[in-house]
Order: structure tokens, then sequence, then C-alpha cells
């Protein structure tokens, strides 16, 4: 697995590259935008880690200008006082974001997820289980435990945009376009109803969340992994 | 002042009037007791009519006295020889006309000059009451514009103004006052008084009486300066003044942040200071760590970097409210979610203190930066976990109050002295017993910024059995509060 590294930062690069590499994946440093562009498209990465604040170019630009020829999952790095660089960074193709100081087994977490999302080792199940909640995508059904949940059409593509992307943090506008339709955008108030009903019908508290986490001003991540 | 100007003109020309009626009818009087008295003598007849002139001048002063006089002298020709007419009088009747005269010019000029002084006296009172108001006024220690404004206003009754108007230039700044009485026509006559200090001038004031009125007499313009020199030196004092706050403001600045200089440079320090020790204690090749040791010094190393963190965002966001760039992005959001994630987010932390969220399910959406609300949250809540005994409970309450959302965290830690309610929210504050760990003493100072620039408010509330709750409003709509 490789991946391409993208900050001005000597120290980071050097941290990155130490931690990475001891967990096996292939990496490649630069520090400039262009050559972040340039790497993605020549080093064919399977994933990019890029820092917002670059010398030469908007970070939003990179990945727009990567997004142009590459699917590649980019992880967006930022710092905590840019919270509006990192929706645009999301709504510009971005696959998640870590803020700096990150903690490395968060963005080692993110990136396992981020690779198991872009390139799953198998065609995605015709059932999902979490625990009790099991969703069979092929049949549209939900149920806890043997206890079919009803939901609405609507209510079914929200958790289908949301567990077909595991751990990804979806952004409003995102989720508005995916389950609503071009024309939404900002509608974020049908995406909280939506939300909030999705949540009680799968039993999920949202100040102990299982299933599905908020980002205030952002939009919502799927958290809970697969398994019985 | 048109009106007391009139009222004064009348008691002027009013007692000619009066002193010739009152002079003629004391005479009339005076005359007909004489032709009474008359068996008893020419005598008593002079008694009379010289009685009837003194009264006559008392009351009518110098003319009403003068015409008593002559009045008097025919009276008197009358009566001592009816037959020889008015130019036949004899030398003793004339003696008498002399002797009444005299009476009445004395008697009519002593009570002139007493009037007089009694209308001066009543004036040197007007003006000593008007400059005694101007000084309390004017030394209230008021800004020099309010002073101003004031000054205009005070002036127009006393002198019968239409305007009255001060352009004034202090420190290089131009101070304008104006003030006027409706429904008088402008453009009469006007006066123009420098304003000056020691040798300064500073300006002028520009008093217009309404048209058609007559120009200040010379007492009254008089009266105008000594006013004006009274607003001078209020200007000057008031000048002064800001001044002394000017440097007092500045002087207490540099001592706050001196004083945050002295904390942050500690604050920041302290966790450097053990990261480094850590990271060279393993570094260490003759030091022998086992295991349990470096996990000790790494977490150690955590802990310090991530409290480092809080404080450095803690120093920005207090950067970025000094510099005025704490400007909300609002967009409609659930307080109730927001404080949701926070829980969630808290209770990670995994202290124990238990934590517990209500709120209603009708409550409304408000017009708010969610993510500002989050950090406002998230630093009550933090701070409310850390200040919790453990196993302590702390307990979010979220709910409406008229057109705002009201969010209180309490917690049953120590608690805080009624005294020092204020000012934790000052930058930089904390608690007398706050042990060494506690925060920076920037979350509220910041979470009240990011409240007030909300237009809403925070506050420690009161409880019942210990602890701190802080509360905090915001409004639903931008426009409301």
């Amino acid at each position: 697995m490789k991946v391409l590294v993208v900050d001005d930062e000597p120290q980071i690069r050097r941290a990155l590259r130490t931690s990475l590499e001891a967990h096996g994946y292939e990496v490649a440093t630069v520090g400039t935008g262009d050559e972040g562009v340039v790497g993605a498209a020549g080093g064919a990465p399977d994933l990019v880690l890029l820092d917002l604040g670059l010398p030469d170019m908007d970070g939003t630009e990179v990945i727009r200008r990567v997004r142009a020829f590459s699917e590649v999952p980019i992880i967006v790095l930022s710092v905590r006082e840019s919270q509006d660089d990192k929706v645009a960074a999301l709504d510009a193709g971005a696959d998640d974001y870590v803020t700096k100081p990150f903690a490395m087994e968060e963005l080692l977490a993110r990136t396992r997820a981020a690779l198991r999302r872009a390139s799953p080792e198998e065609p995605a199940p015709p059932a999902m289980r979490f625990g009790e909640l099991e969703i069979d995508v092929a049949k549209r059904l939900v149920s806890i435990g043997d206890e079919p949940i009803h939901l609405t059409p609507t209510e079914y593509s929200l958790l289908e945009a949301l567990v077909t992307n595991p751990g990804k943090l979806l952004t409003h506008q995102w989720l508005l376009r995916k389950v609503w339709g071009q024309g939404y955008g900002t509608e974020t108030t049908y995406l909280r109803t939506y939300i909030r009903t999705l949540r009680k019908k799968l039993g999920d508290d949202a100040s102990r969340p299982a299933l599905i986490i908020t980002e205030p001003g952002v939009g919502y991540r799927w958290v809970a992994e697969p398994g019985p | 002042m048109a009106r007391t100007d009139r009222q004064t003109e009348r008691r002027r020309a009013g007692p000619t009037f009066r002193a010739a009626a009152v002079g003629l009818l004391a005479i009339v009087v005076a005359g007909a007791l004489a032709y009474a008295t008359e068996p008893l003598g020419e005598g008593s007849a002079v008694a009379v009519l010289m009685l009837g002139v003194t009264i006559a001048a008392v009351t009518g002063g110098l003319w009403g006295g003068v015409v008593a006089s002559l009045v008097s002298s025919v009276v008197l020709s009358l009566l001592s020889d009816p037959e020889q007419g008015l130019l036949g009088s004899e030398p003793r009747d004339l003696i008498a006309a002399v002797v009444f005269l005299a009476v009445a010019v004395v008697v009519g000029l002593v009570v002139g000059n007493a009037a007089d002084e009694r209308d001066r006296a009543a004036r040197r009172e007007r003006e000593a009451r008007l400059l005694g108001y101007l000084s309390t006024k004017t030394l209230s220690g008021e800004l020099p514009d309010r002073v101003l404004d004031e000054f205009v206003q005070v002036l127009l009754e006393p002198f019968g103004l239409s305007s009255c108007r001060v352009d004034v230039t202090l420190d290089g700044t131009d101070v304008h006052a104006k003030a006027e009485r409706e429904g008088e026509r402008p453009g009469g006559p006007t006066e123009i008084v420098p304003i000056v200090v020691g040798s300064v001038p500073l300006g002028s004031l520009i008093a217009e009486r309404p048209a058609g009125r007559r120009p200040m007499t010379r007492d009254e313009r008089a009266l105008l300066e000594a006013a004006t020199r009274q607003a001078a030196v209020a200007l000057d004092r008031a000048r002064l003044d800001a001044r002394a706050r000017l440097a007092q403001l500045d002087a207490e600045t540099s001592q706050l942040r001196a004083a945050m200089f002295s904390s942050v440079t500690h604050d920041l320090r302290t966790p450097l200071a053990s990261i480094k020790a850590g990271v060279t204690s393993l570094l260490d090749r003759g030091a022998h760590h086992d295991a349990e040791q470096q996990r000790d010094l790494l977490l150690t190393v955590l802990e310090e970097t991530d409290r480092l963190n809080r404080l450095v965002g803690n120093i920005l966001d207090l950067a970025k409210i000094r510099a005025g760039a704490l400007i909300p992005r609002r967009s409609r959001a659930a307080i109730d979610e927001i404080a949701e994630a926070v829980v969630a987010r808290v209770r990670q932390h995994g202290r124990d203190v238990a934590i517990e969220l209500a709120f209603a399910p009708t409550l409304p959406e408000a017009a708010v930066d969610p993510v500002q609300i989050d950090q406002v949250l998230s630093n009550l809540l933090e701070n409310a976990v850390r200040h919790s005994p453990p196993g302590g409970t702390v307990r979010v309450h979220l709910t409406q109050a008229g057109r705002a959302v009201r969010a209180r965290v309490a917690d049953v830690g120590p608690g805080i002295p009624a005294e020092e309610r204020e000012k934790v929210f000052d930058a930089f504050y904390r608690g007398k017993e706050a042990p060494e760990s506690a925060g920076s003493g920037l979350g509220l100072a910041i979470a009240r910024a990011i409240v007030v620039a909300h237009g809403g408010r925070i506050w420690i509330e009161e409880t019942t059995g210990g602890g701190t709750a802080v509360a905090f409003e915001v409004p639903l709509e931008e426009s409301v509060l």
C-alpha cells in the first residue's frame, strides 16, 4: 500500500514516514501542492495525506485537481482553527480529516477505513451486521435482533448512505444531495430531523453513540464496525 | 427670555403711569381733606398736601412726586384765594410750591435709587444662580461633548435665544453642540463669544436671538461672557480628566498584559518541561526503563502535549477575540444536537464522572454558529468534569427561555465563592483555591466572548447543595435581544 504525504513541515513528514513505515506502508513525501498533484498522478498512491496549509496552493485546490483524474482516497490534515477549510475540503472531495495535532492511532484508523472503502476486498455483502442491528441492503430490510424495523424510503436511503461509507465523515451537503437530490444542500433541518428519527428507531443514543456520530456544523459519521 | 425682557420693560414703564395715577389720587384725597379742614387754617391744608406729595413720591417715584407737587401748589393757591386765580399766588404759596417740589424730588430720587438697587440685586442673583448651575453641571466630570450639550441647552432660556451653538477643537478633535428653541424665528441679533482657556483659543460660542428682538445689553453680554468662561474651564477640566482616564486605562492594560504574559509563559513552559524531561529520559542510553516505566513516561508526554494543545488553542481563540475576529457564522442549528455531540466527546475522556443531559424534545433550533456553541458547551462541560469529585455527576440542562435557548451546566464540585463569580469570566483568572493542574483560566473567558458575540449572556447560578452552575442564553434569532 502506497501513501503519499503532502506536508510542508519536514518534522511532520518525518514522523509520518516513520510511523507509517512501521505499519508496513510504502511512503512518499512531498512539500508542496504542485508536487502533490504530480505525485498523485505519477506515483499512483493508494492514499493521500494532505496538509491544508501548503505554501504554494490552497489544499482545497489540490483536492480539486487530483479529483479531476483520480478517485484516490484523500485524508486532510488541518489545524482546529480552520473549520471552514475542513468543510470546503470535504465538499471538494476529501474523504476525511484529522485535526492537527493528532494521535497516530487515530490517523492509522482513518487510513485503514479509507483504504477499505476504496478497495473493498469483497463486493459489498448483501447484508451487514452491527451487533444486534442487521441491514439487508439487497432486500432493503432492517432489523434489530429478529425484530423488523420499519423505515420510510428516505430514512432507508439516509441509512444506506451512512453504512456504505463506514468511518467517513459525510457533510450535510453531501448527505442532502445523496439522499434528497442534487437540488438540495442547505436544508440541514430536514437532515437533522431524519437523523434523529433514524437514531431513535435504531436505538442509538446521540450522547453515547454506537452507530452515528455528530460533528457539529460539519456532518455525520457512521462509526459502527461490522460484526456480530 | 423674551418673556423676561418684556416683564422687565413693563416693570420699568409701569411705575411711571402708576406713579402719576397714585400721585393724582393722593392729591385729590389730600385736596379734599385740605378743603374739609380749611376752617382749621391754611397751615393744616399745607400739611395735608405735603403728606399727599410724599405718598405720591414714595409710591410713584420722582415723576409721581413732581406731578403731585405741581397739582398740590395749584390746589393750595386755589384754596387760599380763589379769586386771584392760578398766577396770582402769594409769596407764601410760592414757598409752599417750592417746598412741595423739593420734597417730591428728594423722596422720589431716594425711592428710585432703592428700586434700581433692588433690580440690580435681583439680576445679580439670577446671574449668580446661572453661573453656579453651570459650574456644578460642567465640573461634574462628564465628557466634553456632554458638557457642551448641557451648556448650550442651559443658555437658551435665560438669554432668550432662538439658538445657541458651540464649536470647539479639543486635542485635535472637533466637538460641536447646538440647541434650538422650537417655534422661534431665527435670524435675530447674534453674539459671538470666543472660548479661551489660558491664552489658547478653543473655539467660539454663537448665541442668536429670535428675529425682531433687540440685541443684548452690555450687562447681558457680560453675563454671557462669564458663562462662556465657565464652560471653557469645564471643557479644560473634562479634557484633562479624559487624558487621565486614558493614562489610567493604559496602565491597567499594560498591567493585564504583564499578568497575561507571565501566565502564558508559565503555562506554556510547564508542559514543555514535562515533555522534554520524559523524552530525554527515554532517549538516555544509560537509563534502563522497564516497559511499564517507558509507558508511564510516554503517557506523561501525551497528557502534556494535549494540555499544551488546549492552551495554544485557547490563546489563539483569545487572540481572535481581542482582534475582533470572533464573528459567529450563523446557521440554523439544534443546540440539543450539539450538546449531545459534546457530551459524547467528553464521555470518551473516561473520567469517573457521570454526565446527564436533559432537554425537551420541542426545543427549537437557533441561529447560531454550531462550531462556536460546541466550543462553549465543551469548555463548560470540561470545566465541570474537571472540578467534579470522582463519582460525581454533571448535569446539562437545555430549556427554552422566551426567545432564547438556555443551557445550564451544573457540577457538584467545590463551587465558586460569591465574590469570585464575576471574575471567573476574566481571562487568566483562576480560583484562589484552584490547584496548579487546573485549566488555563481561559475557558470561561472564551465562552463568554462567544456567547456575547451571539447577543447572549452567561452567568454563574446559585446552586442548592454546593457545586457550580454556569448558565448561558443565546437568542433564537439574530435580531432578538
